[in-house]
């Protein structure tokens, strides 16, 4: 495997992003409400979590079904009206949820990322567990 | 193939043409989503050429693919989730359209006249008329702007002309004259009610 495939990088960042990135757009409601351009300017400046911004749409579309967020209109000084995400209460749960859990994942990812290709220290019953790394 | 000068238009039928899998009121949301965005970047970018405003969208198919996989998963978001709490401002944007429609017709089929020691029909009408004032208020299918215009037109304005023509004629207008005073109101509501579900935001 090259290391510097573009393509397959691409898709590493794809996949990854798929589970994060409905928890990301939470978090940028948490504060206050975004409205659709808002949140989309953000994950673009984030980098890692830019993603064709058509896309951002289905997924607001499906948190608003799941009463994850709910929306208003609101009159904006100059332009047409926005639609504002807020969360709801179940959103911020979900958020809080995630936001307990990440650290532990993104720790367990990273052991498994950055061990040495040696048995692991912990005592195991299985000897083959060096096949790991 | 052939190019119309709105490029707007031909990538939202290209979406919805990708997109024809989708529910209909899913696309129609993704559309009027897409539309929003488009117009929101305009205003807030005025320098910036739609063409690229619509390739930082991004490719219909994608956007298309994206909604169909976000109707498909549904159900596995949702079972983790807590029970559905209640939806508040989700009603039908019809409901209280055809409250406030009907409401007048409602006034005059259950009305059995002034003299009876309790007429249904007025009670009926004003009930109707409030719970569709209240409902299109809290709508998230209108603006502020349209929902007191809705309010103003199909309750405000006919209230008060019933009750100064019967406060002017003594209750006791003859039958034509009311007859016709309520169709009018029934053509201003009804009207309305149009001008509203023709406006409404999906």
């Amino acid at each position: 495997m090259e290391p510097g495939d573009p393509t397959k990088q691409a898709r590493a960042a794809t996949q990854l992003r798929k589970g994060v990135l409905e928890y990301c757009v939470l978090a940028l409601m948490r504060d206050r409400p975004r409205y659709g351009v808002e949140l989309l300017h953000a994950l673009e400046d984030s980098g890692a979590l830019a993603t064709s911004q058509g896309t951002v749409y289905p997924l607001l579309s499906r948190l608003r079904r799941d009463d994850l967020v709910t929306t208003t209109w609101q009159e904006s000084a100059s332009g047409p009206p926005r639609r504002y995400y807020a969360l709801t209460e179940s959103g911020r749960a979900a958020l809080d949820e995630f936001t307990r859990v990440w650290p532990g994942f993104r720790d367990a990812v990273d052991t498994f990322l950055t061990a040495p290709p040696s048995p692991s220290p912990s005592p195991s019953p299985s000897p083959s567990t060096g096949d790991l790394a | 193939m052939k190019t119309s000068a709105d490029p707007v238009r031909d990538y939202l039928s290209a979406v919805e043409r990708e997109a024809s899998a989708l529910p209909a009121d899913r696309r129609q949301e993704l559309l009027a989503d897409l539309a929003e965005h488009i117009e929101v970047t305009r205003a807030e970018r005025p320098g910036v050429a739609t063409g690229e405003i619509l390739a930082e969208l991004g490719d219909p198919r994608t956007i298309a693919a994206t909604a169909l996989s976000e109707a498909g998963g549904e159900t596995a978001m949702t079972e983790g989730g807590a029970a559905a709490p209640a939806r508040r401002g989700k009603v039908h944007p019809l409901v209280p359209l055809l409250m406030l429609t009907l409401s007048l017709p409602f006034t005059m089929v259950f009305s059995i006249g002034p003299d009876a020691a309790f007429d249904p029909g007025p009670v009926f009408g004003v009930l109707f008329r409030l719970i569709g004032a209240v409902l299109l208020c809290t709508s998230v299918h209108w603006t502020a702007v349209q929902k007191t215009t809705g309010v103003l037109l199909t309750v405000v304005v006919p209230t008060v002309l019933f009750v100064t023509w019967n406060l002017i004629s003594g209750w006791a207008a003859p039958e034509t004259q009311a007859l016709l005073g309520s169709l009018g109101a029934l053509t201003l509501i009804t009207g309305t009610s149009v001008w509203l579900w023709r406006t409404r935001r999906v």
